[in-house]
């Protein structure tokens, strides 16, 4: 039995689902569902279609290198059966999966880091320029509770000499 | 019944026609043997056009479930030209053919092709 990954979105397929299919040339496309399979043969590119794995790892939305997909390099040559070994090789598929999920993770979250401050500084931005749409300009000249604290620059050798006196 | 299938050994015909599955009165699929009737033909081949052969169907476009439960197709319909006895009549196979003919003990056509799908 083994796990395959499925030719357009790259999710494994696990045994008693998809459809292979063997083209003349003898390359064999394995597809997960019907949905690849029917892309596959709309003759879709996987690479431009955006919730393919192939898509993600091009544009990088997802990590391309890391130490853990050298575990699930295919191996061609069958291993003869050591208990041991199976036992280990199971331990360490589940210790590798839960690694390289917190990887992914961390990659994804490092990747959308910078918006937050961008998003901060975009709405103070709105709120400064937009106000207007809100409240009318001469309300807010008469109360002036609703405009944001405008910040003033302290000089540092204002600060200092009284640190001294301290 | 009446499905042109290609012809992928070297015995000489190149399109046959489907005239009855050997075996089955639901039709034959991947892997079994049909009677056809040869269409077209090279000119200096062993089967000339008009002649009645046995041949093995070896790839084709309907999906075949496998004993894993995945399903295989594969890109057209082809067969092998053999005889009553099930041995090819050519002696080269072209193409991909399944697994399918080690189960109908199709071994010498298995051992003819360059992929096994």
């Amino acid at each position: 039995m083994r796990l395959e990954k499925c030719w357009f979105c790259s999710s494994t397929i696990y045994p008693g689902h998809g459809i292979q299919f063997v083209r003349n040339d003898a390359k064999i496309f394995r597809f997960c569902r019907s949905k690849c399979h029917k892309n596959f043969k709309m003759k879709r590119n996987p690479r431009k279609v955006k919730w393919t794995k192939a898509y993600r790892r091009l544009h990088g939305k997802d990590m391309t290198q890391d130490s853990t997909f050298e575990f699930e390099r295919k191996r061609n040559r069958p291993e003869r059966y050591d208990r041991n070994l199976s036992e280990n090789t199971l331990k360490a598929i589940k210790k590798i999966d839960k690694i390289r999920g917190t990887r992914d993770t961390d990659h994804i979250r490092r990747r959308m880091k910078g918006k937050k401050a961008k998003e901060l500084r975009e709405a103070h931005k709105e709120l400064e320029q937009n106000i207007n749409l809100v409240k009318a300009p001469v309300v807010l000249r008469e109360d002036p509770s609703l405009t944001l604290p405008i910040k003033v620059k302290v000089s540092q050798t204002q600060a200092e000499p009284n640190l001294m006196e301290e | 019944m009446r499905t042109v299938l290609k012809v992928v050994d070297n015995s000489g015909a190149k399109k046959v026609m489907c005239i009855q599955a050997v075996k089955g009165k639901k039709g034959a699929r991947l892997g079994d043997t049909i009677v056809a009737s040869v269409k077209e033909a090279y000119p200096n081949g062993k089967v000339k056009k008009g002649k009645v052969v046995h041949g093995v169907v070896v790839r084709a476009a309907m999906q075949r479930g496998r004993c894993d439960g995945s399903e295989v197709k594969f890109d057209d319909n082809a067969v092998v030209l053999v005889d009553k006895q099930g041995q090819p009549i050519g002696t080269r196979v072209f193409g991909p053919v399944p697994h399918e003919l080690r189960k109908k003990k199709h071994v010498k056509i298995l051992s003819l092709a360059k992929h096994i799908a």
